[in-house]
């Protein structure tokens, strides 16, 4: 009897949580699952039903894997070069004595507060081919030649998006492995230099196996923050261009789906991305398990 | 216990896919980041409770008549409230304020809801998808949203043919007299080539190369008149490290390619390549629109294609008040655009049509123009008629030339002055306007037009692609929307 007070105490006081939940996360995402299988415009009533074609249209489009490509290397290159800088700085700033270290805290942190609109506006005067930063500086090494078109080339167009994704990361991660970093005890760095191990020896032998629980959970967000992230970048910097060559999935999903009178289509990208993520956090949770290490 | 385990299992769920679904929310961020509601310009605060009292008088004193009032009103149209939405452009909300009021003035015992919104897709969309419409939209095909364009591939809309036939309101003359020729017989108004006007023309703009008239006055050169003079103008301002062209986005290139393509083909083919003509791009002339782009590529300023975005167009308009580029495509909303950006000294802007093929041959303008149209789920269409109607009368025209918006309609051009007669006299002097796009299909998922026909020529300018990959991708992609066009 008083269990069954307890439970049903425990499910009043769940139930609105649980009940907006499934009409705002469960319904809308089971729904993407059916519109994927209609032909619709997205702003009228009239729909129909097709079934598979939307993804079978998906899987012969070259466009879609264009954007598919781009996005996996946004994914990893980002999550690379984010993981180690972040990884690094967070060391250095929790570990060694330097001076100014708050400062330096507060600088890599900014750009996480700043909106993406700012980082575009930011990165295309970086950018600029004519009065850029970057183009100004390289012409002391290259002199008078053609100015490097960062965001005008389809070939270089994704990696500056993937440096603005960088920049604007690093902080945001920075922060969260060092305050891991700040709960590894004194005492075995300690003595560990007791016994003559160096600084570096002792990162990868003390610190990065003492913060590895909170580096998988971070490998998580970077899978989806880097999805969501290169959308909005992408859309304010590049509109998907020069010629497509900068679309990641949403960008390619958004045209499809609100430009193109193919919202069913759309849905049937945002399909894929859904199962795609999923998969592949699944994939980095199970490749990344490791015996959880006490202190 | 079991209880628990279920709830555990639920709740777990859920985290799980609240991560998850973060991945999904991306793509709606563009429907989320609607203008806020106090934007959306509701006239009928205004104007309505003044108008809707007049009516409330006529019935307690003829009440035993009622019904012969009704057929009075029947003769002039209807009365009730008639739902206007009209997308807020350079021209402004006020323009659209002052119509309605003219209507309800005209038209006893109507109300007009106004809804006037720069981003107005996502303030009427809402009320859309549950089944409730405007009775009249004004939304121009090729806006990013694509809203009129999913109407028309939907067949979505009000046949509005006997609006052409309907008089003014106030006017003697038909609609279809005063509007100008070639404005409805166009592909664009007669979505299904079956004869019948579905969208009506408005505010339209002629669209040509606009450059700097004081810099060709200062070094003495003329403003080619065909292309192989174009080519000899642009090495010549290459010598003095000016290039002869440049274009605020690929998307730009719609306009010149239609009025290029109709310049090389003449009218009938260029129909026939509206419509995805079979083999219409291996024809030479066809062919000779591809060299011409082509070879413009080589003429573009090379820095053109990094910041032809949506975010730095801008920077590429100014090559020319910069004197870096000698001509762009675009429309006379440029110079609005580029009021307060600074210039090189003596600049004055310039507007022509486009070089002809050849030496005599024709000189041609796309004319961008906006269009007026009654989804199929009007509820008050007679009403929604009337008014379209309304929109070509002198009070209506008077009203929106006030704020620089000209309709299709004659006698128009003579009442400008200023920079506007430049722009709409380019028609006066010789230049053929072209009005058509690409014809209607059914949604083709995975292909636009402008992906495919307009978005390569920045491929084209980087040399990261040839012309035979453009026109291959053309041709392929025309096959696909061969077989999905309307009938």
């Amino acid at each position: 009897m008083e269990k069954k007070k307890k439970s049903g105490f425990i499910i009043a006081c769940t139930a609105p949580a649980i009940i907006l939940f499934i009409i705002f996360m469960i319904i809308p995402t089971i729904d993407v699952f059916r519109m994927s299988m209609y032909k619709w415009g997205g702003y009228t009533a009239e729909k129909t039903f097709v079934g598979f074609e939307n993804f079978k249209k998906l899987s012969s489009n070259p466009k879609f894997y264009q954007a598919f490509q781009n996005s996996i290397l946004l994914i990893v290159v980002v999550t690379l070069v984010t993981f180690c800088l972040s990884l690094v700085f967070a060391s250095i700033l929790s570990r060694e004595k330097i001076k100014g270290q708050n400062f330096f805290r507060i600088v890599f942190y900014i750009p996480n507060i700043l909106s993406v609109v700012v980082i575009s506006a930011i990165f295309s005067a970086i950018y600029d081919p004519n009065q850029g930063l970057l183009n100004s500086f390289l012409s002391l090494f290259r002199g008078d030649k053609e100015p490097i078109l960062w965001l005008g080339s389809p070939k270089l167009v994704i990696y500056s998006v993937a440096i603005a994704m960088v920049w604007q990361a690093v902080g945001y991660y920075m922060v969260m492995y060092m305050a891991s970093m700040a709960n590894v005890p004194e005492s075995l760095y300690e003595s560990a230099s007791l016994e003559g191990a160096g600084r570096v020896s002792q990162f990868f032998s003390i610190t990065l196996p003492l913060v590895w629980t909170n580096i998988r959970t971070t490998l998580t967000f970077f899978i989806i923050s880097t999805i969501n992230m290169s959308f909005l970048m992408v859309k304010a910097m590049t509109s998907g261009g020069p010629d497509g060559a900068s679309n990641v999935f949403l960008s390619y999903m958004y045209q499809e789906a609100y430009t193109n009178s193919s919202y069913g289509y759309g849905m049937a990208i945002g399909v894929t991305v859904f199962i795609f993520s999923f998969a592949l956090a699944g994939i980095l949770n199970a490749v990344t398990k490791r015996d959880e290490i006490e202190f | 216990m079991k209880m628990k385990k279920v709830l555990c299992t639920l709740m777990a769920a859920a985290m799980a896919l609240s991560v998850a679904a973060c991945g999904n929310s991306g793509g709606n961020a563009g429907d989320t980041q609607s203008a806020p509601a106090e934007d959306t310009n509701t006239a009928e605060d205004t104007s309505a409770a003044e108008d809707t009292a007049a009516p409330e008088e006529t019935t307690e004193a003829e009440a035993p008549e009622s019904d012969a009032e009704g057929e009075a009103q029947a003769e002039t149209g209807a009365t009730g409230t008639l739902k206007v939405a009209a997308v807020e452009t350079a021209y402004g909300a006020d323009m659209w304020n002052e119509v309605c009021a003219a209507f309800e003035a005209s038209h006893e015992g109507v109300t007009i809801e106004l809804t006037v919104d720069k981003n107005l897709e996502d303030v009427i969309t809402p009320e859309m998808k549950s089944g409730v419409y405007p009775d009249v939209i004004l939304r121009a095909v090729g806006a990013a949203s694509g809203l009129t364009e999913t109407f028309v591939k939907d067949n979505n809309l009000v046949d509005l043919t006997d609006v052409l036939s309907m008089t003014v309101p106030g006017e003697s003359g038909t609609v279809g007299d005063k509007i100008l020729p070639g404005f409805v017989e166009n592909s664009i108004c007669n979505p299904y080539g079956d004869g019948k006007t579905y969208l009506m023309p408005m505010f339209y703009g002629p669209c040509g190369l606009f450059f700097d008239q004081g810099l060709f006055t200062a070094k003495g050169w003329e403003v080619p008149e065909t292309w192989d003079e174009m080519w000899e103008l642009g090495d010549k301002a290459k010598e003095e490290g000016i290039a002869l062209f440049t274009y605020p986005t690929a998307g730009y290139f719609d306009a010149f390619f239609y009025a290029l393509l109709h310049e090389s083909m003449g009218n009938d083919k260029f129909q026939e390549a509206l419509r995805y003509g079979e083999g219409i791009w291996d024809t030479p002339e066809a062919q000779q629109v591809f060299d011409i782009i082509e070879k413009l590529a080589t003429y573009t300023e090379s820095t053109t294609p990094a910041n032809a975005n949506d975010n730095d167009f801008q920077k590429n308009q100014q090559l020319i008040l910069d004197d870096k580029a000698l001509f762009m495509p675009n429309g006379n909303w440029v110079i609005g655009e580029m009021a307060e950006a600074p210039r090189a000294e003596g600049f004055e802007w310039g507007f022509t049509a486009l070089p002809a093929v050849t030496a005599g041959g024709e000189r041609a303008s796309y004319s961008f123009f906006e269009q007026v149209w009654m989804p199929a789920g009007a509820e008050n269409q007679d009403l929604g008629k009337e008014f379209i109607a309304f929109l070509y009368s002198d009070a209506a025209a008077e009203i929106f030339a006030k704020s620089g918006a000209v309709q299709p309609i004659q006698g128009m051009t003579d009442k400008l002055d200023g920079d506007n007669k430049l722009y709409y006299s380019i028609y006066d002097n010789g230049a053929v306007a072209v009005m058509d796009a690409f014809a209607a299909t059914e949604a083709v998922e995975g292909i636009t037009t402008r992906a495919t026909f307009f978005d390569p020529v920045n491929s084209l300018v980087t040399g990261d692609k040839t012309k035979e990959d453009w026109v291959n991708q053309i041709k392929a992609d025309s096959d696909a929307l061969r077989a999905a066009l309307k009938e």
